[in-house]
């Protein structure tokens, strides 16, 4: 297992995938910062509770990305074929799956912490040009970054499910981010005592960023769809004929 | 009639024990597709053998139920005496190449087969010797997407000799290549069966199979129609050639 965990973290550390990946989050989390704090009102920035809200970019933005980040450690193998000699080499297909789901946890908690720093940054950082004081204490920024990092590491592990399941790598990532930026927010909008509930809406409580779960709840839930993705993943891995 | 001098594939005949590779009724159905259709041959140790067929005759397919990649719909497909998801050891008893371009573009010869020895549990000094087996050292940092392709067929057979196996399965090792790559392999392959492994190579060109192999398994449409050694099969006059398109029905489909 050891030898499994050693070859997937080479996997993902010798493509430029990852880079590309904290790059457009890195772009995603600067953008909505700036345009939040260039046009919402100072009065409607002034409180924590609208700044918490601000940030929750950071946590949306980690757990995507480490969600595509994990789809990608599965679908990538699919599409570029090197899944039939990773399953030559280990035929026993269920420590590889492990690999990924442990070692995507992994490079998801690294988004998740990147992401809030980021926007723990750039907002501290504009709220300080336009003159707004900031309301958050060391309490919400530590659950921003511990909450925010395990909702990413559990998003990772999900996306390893979810690509596992769809296979098709552009389905898969095109079916995350649809999720996390279409569904979740119309049930938000129009459904928030359902909304709440679904993964990304847990993950902004996990993070603090919303106070409709309690974090322990949060964390619950997150595992719970953590752990049916992954194994609808594994087992369809385990079944189906490779190409 | 061609039938006469070829050991016509049937069920009857017990396979001998120390077989290397070996099928029994083996079938694969997709819907009302059927792959490979009650096929039955086994390999002994030592031997190169090439699998014959048209496109689409079911030769990759048999591979993949070998290889463990796919499962059989009825019979069975076993190496070394067992299922090839049932081996203690498969990277060391068993190397394969099925498609030779299963690489990821931005990733570099070297971690290709890095990634590939350390789930296996082998040294990274074993990805150094297999580099410089096929002749790739000098590219080993390079990304693959600049490779050309007869490095990548190389890349693939590094990766299938990590482990020293004593069993090979290559599906179409020789496609696309140009003269010099075609000759390198053949070399290489003649190099391997003369360190007594035992090779089973698909192809559909039959003059490099003419000049590798030392006998041929004839598949089309999911049947095997023919098995025998290469002396055998062409011991009357008639070229490989001649023989594979009287049992293939010979015309471009």
């Amino acid at each position: 297992m050891i030898g499994q965990l050693r070859s997937e973290l080479l996997k993902q550390r010798s493509t430029q995938t990852a880079l590309y990946l904290f790059l457009a989050m890195f772009g995603l989390v600067a953008l909505a910062i700036t345009l939040h704090v260039v046009t919402l009102g100072a009065g409607d920035l002034a409180s924590r509770a609208r700044q918490l809200e601000v940030f929750q970019v950071g946590s949306r933005a980690g757990m995507l990305f480490a969600g595509l980040a994990g789809a990608i450690a599965i679908t990538a193998e699919i599409r570029y074929g090197t899944i039939r000699p990773t399953f030559l080499i280990t035929p026993r297909r269920g420590p590889v799956i492990a690999a990924k789901l442990a070692i995507s946890g992994l490079v998801g908690l690294v988004f998740g912490l990147l992401a809030e720093g980021l926007m723990v940054g750039d907002a501290a950082a504009a709220f300080a040009v336009r003159g707004i004081g900031n309301q958050l204490t060391s309490g919400d920024y530590l659950q921003l970054l511990a909450g925010g990092a395990a909702a990413a590491a559990l998003w990772a592990a999900a996306g390893v499910g979810v690509g596992a399941l769809v296979r098709n790598q552009v389905g898969a990532l095109v079916g995350l981010c649809a999720w996390m930026f279409v569904i979740e927010s119309t049930f938000e909008s129009f459904l928030p005592s359902v909304g709440r509930l679904l993964p990304g809406g847990a993950g902004l409580a996990l993070a603090g960023n919303s106070d409709e779960l309690s974090a322990g709840v949060a964390a619950l839930l997150l595992v719970l769809y953590a752990a049916v993705a992954a194994a609808g993943g594994w087992r369809a891995t385990l079944r189906r004929d490779i190409a | 009639m061609a039938e006469q001098m070829l050991t016509v594939a049937g069920p009857g005949e017990p396979p001998p024990r120390q077989a290397v590779v070996r099928c029994r009724a083996l079938t694969k159905r997709y819907g009302t597709l059927t792959a490979v259709d009650n096929v039955t041959f086994s390999l002994e140790p030592g031997t190169v053998t090439g699998v014959l067929g048209p496109n689409g005759a079911g030769k990759t397919t048999t591979l993949r139920l070998l290889l463990g990649l796919a499962e059989p719909t009825a019979g069975e497909a076993l190496v070394f005496g067992r299922r090839y998801r049932e081996l203690d050891q498969p990277a060391r008893q068993v190397g394969a190449v099925l498609e030779s371009t299963d690489f990821h573009p931005g990733r570099n010869g070297r971690d290709h087969l890095g990634a590939l020895a350390l789930a296996a549990g082998f040294p990274l000094a074993r990805v150094e010797e297999v580099l410089e087996q096929v002749e790739l050292t000098g590219a080993a940092r390079r990304r693959v997407r600049t490779y050309s392709l007869g490095m990548r067929q190389r890349l693939g057979l590094a990766a299938a000799l990590l482990g020293n196996p004593q069993l090979l399965i290559l599906d179409e090792p020789a496609n696309g290549l140009d003269p010099a790559g075609v000759r390198w392999l053949r070399l290489f392959l003649q190099k391997l069966a003369a360190q007594g492994r035992t090779v089973l190579v698909s192809s559909h060109v039959l003059a490099e199979v003419a000049q590798t192999v030392d006998q041929v398994l004839i598949i089309d449409r999911g049947h095997l129609l023919a098995r025998g050694r290469l002396d055998e099969l062409t011991g009357n006059g008639q070229t490989l050639e001649d023989v594979y398109l009287e049992l293939t029905g010979g015309e471009v489909a």
